[in-house]
């Protein structure tokens, strides 16, 4: 039986019996090549659940929908490994009770899709685990080297080009499932930090700020990067802050559903040989 | 243009230590480089890094930012965390291409105002080497112009 197949049958399950609510998974999308994420309550609809290599988006962002998970039934959800990861930074932030959420783990290696063992997101330490050992590449190495590489000028006129392109359309934010602000920092007016108009002034402020804002809680899954209409390499400044907090601090975001968050805890011997 | 570059800087400092510390530098009648700014904050941890954008944004130059010698907070802990957010916050704006060399970090206690004007004279002395920050003034004047259609 394929793992589609299986997990459909496991969703008819746990639906049927009442386990679970709701499933988000992916269903067919608008050509071939694409999915869309699906959210079915019935144990009739499992059959519309699509599962191979062009399963993409990061469904996790979806748990934290207002009001979702506040009648504190369990809702089951399609991930990899990087939604995994991102289901613990949500649970270690006090976003959502990870007790809630049945895992539907995959990973697609070339084009083959693997079923993850487990359940609950603690059985997924292994995975998480040797994913930090095996210390992933940026998604484009080449670039990502060419740019560490050039000078400041040249990396300030790099971002300038790229920026110049931002349309603040918000998009990033929106699909990032870390990004869950009620009021995002660009949207407070009182006082204004980031300049609302999509001059690359104000381009170079919001995507410091989301960057920075997503440091040491990015799991590089690459949702705000699809969603950029503009198609600005975001996620080489995601890689860039994930290899910080990693080398500086040993952290990796999303490793256990109790763990710290590196900006929110510190250490005496915290490496500052930049301070004077 | 034969006069020299006179740099704007911009430090925010914690009132317990560092500006203790440019008060005494004041009082022992140091003298130090009138380029810079001082903004007077409660600890190091209320210095957001939003703040040095924003000075950025204002045309600074460079920005300091100083405060208690890891141990001495005023609130036991605040400098750490601000220690842990600066090295983020660094490593960010030097991957965006804003120079380190402009942005700097120090601890500075209230007995040290030799140290503050010191670090003072010093940065003043960098900035102005490096000249005006001019990637960044072109986008803030960019961003004044009127829209063209
Ligand atoms: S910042 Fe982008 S890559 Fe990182 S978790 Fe959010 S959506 Fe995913
Ligand atoms: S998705 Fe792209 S264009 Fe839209 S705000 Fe984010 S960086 Fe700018």
């Amino acid at each position: 039986m394929s793992i589609e197949e299986q997990y459909r049958t496991r969703a008819k399950e746990l639906l049927s019996g009442g386990a679970v609510k709701m499933v988000i998974g992916y269903g067919k999308g608008s050509n071939a090549s694409r999915r869309r994420p699906i959210f079915i309550s019935s144990a009739d609809d499992v059959e519309r659940l699509v599962l191979d290599d062009a399963c993409i988006t990061n469904l996790s962002g979806y748990l934290v929908s207002e009001g979702l998970l506040s009648d504190e039934k369990r809702v089951a959800v399609f991930l990899r490994p990087e939604g995994i990861r991102a289901i613990n930074i949500l649970a270690a932030e006090s976003q959502l009770d990870a007790d809630q959420i049945v895992i539907f783990g995959f990973d697609v290696a070339g084009n083959e899709v693997k079923a993850l063992k487990g359940i609950h997101v603690e059985e997924f330490s292994d995975v998480i685990t040797s994913i930090k050992e095996s210390a992933p590449e940026a998604a484009e190495e080449e670039l990502f080297e060419k740019i560490e590489k050039m000078s400041p000028q040249e990396r300030f006129s790099f971002w300038q080009e790229e920026f110049s392109k931002c349309i603040k359309c918000y998009a990033c934010r929106q699909a990032c499932p870390m990004c869950y602000c009620r009021r995002c920092i660009v949207d407070s007016n009182q006082p204004q930090w980031v300049n609302t108009s999509s001059h690359t002034l104000g381009n170079f402020e919001w995507n410091i700020v989301r960057a920075f804002h997503l440091s040491g809680r990015c799991v590089e899954c690459g949702n705000c990067d699809r969603a950029c209409p503009v198609n600005i390499p975001l996620r080489l400044i995601n890689h860039r802050m994930a290899e910080e907090v990693l080398g500086a601090f040993d952290h990796f975001a999303g490793t256990s559903k109790t763990q710290e968050p590196v900006l929110a805890s510190f250490k005496k011997d915290d490496s500052e040989t930049f301070i004077l | 243009m034969s006069e020299t570059f006179e740099p704007e800087i911009i430090a925010f400092v914690c009132t317990y230590c560092t500006y203790a510390g440019a008060d005494l530098a004041g009082t022992s009648r140091l003298k130090y480089a009138p380029n810079v700014r001082i903004i007077r904050l409660p600890c190091t941890g209320r210095i957001s890094p939003m703040f040095i954008l924003k000075a950025l944004q204002k045309g600074a130059d460079g920005v300091l930012i100083s405060g208690c010698h890891p141990g001495d907070c005023h609130f036991t802990h605040g400098n750490y965390h601000a220690r842990r957010r600066w090295m983020v916050f660094r490593a960010l704006l030097d991957f965006i291409g804003i120079p380190p060399e402009r942005v700097k970090y120090s601890w500075i206690s209230a007995a040290e105002g030799v140290k503050f004007a010191e670090f003072i004279n010093s940065v003043t002395e960098d900035i102005r080497k490096l000249g005006p920050f001019e990637q960044y003034t072109q986008l803030i004047d960019q961003a004044k112009a009127p829209a063209s259609l």
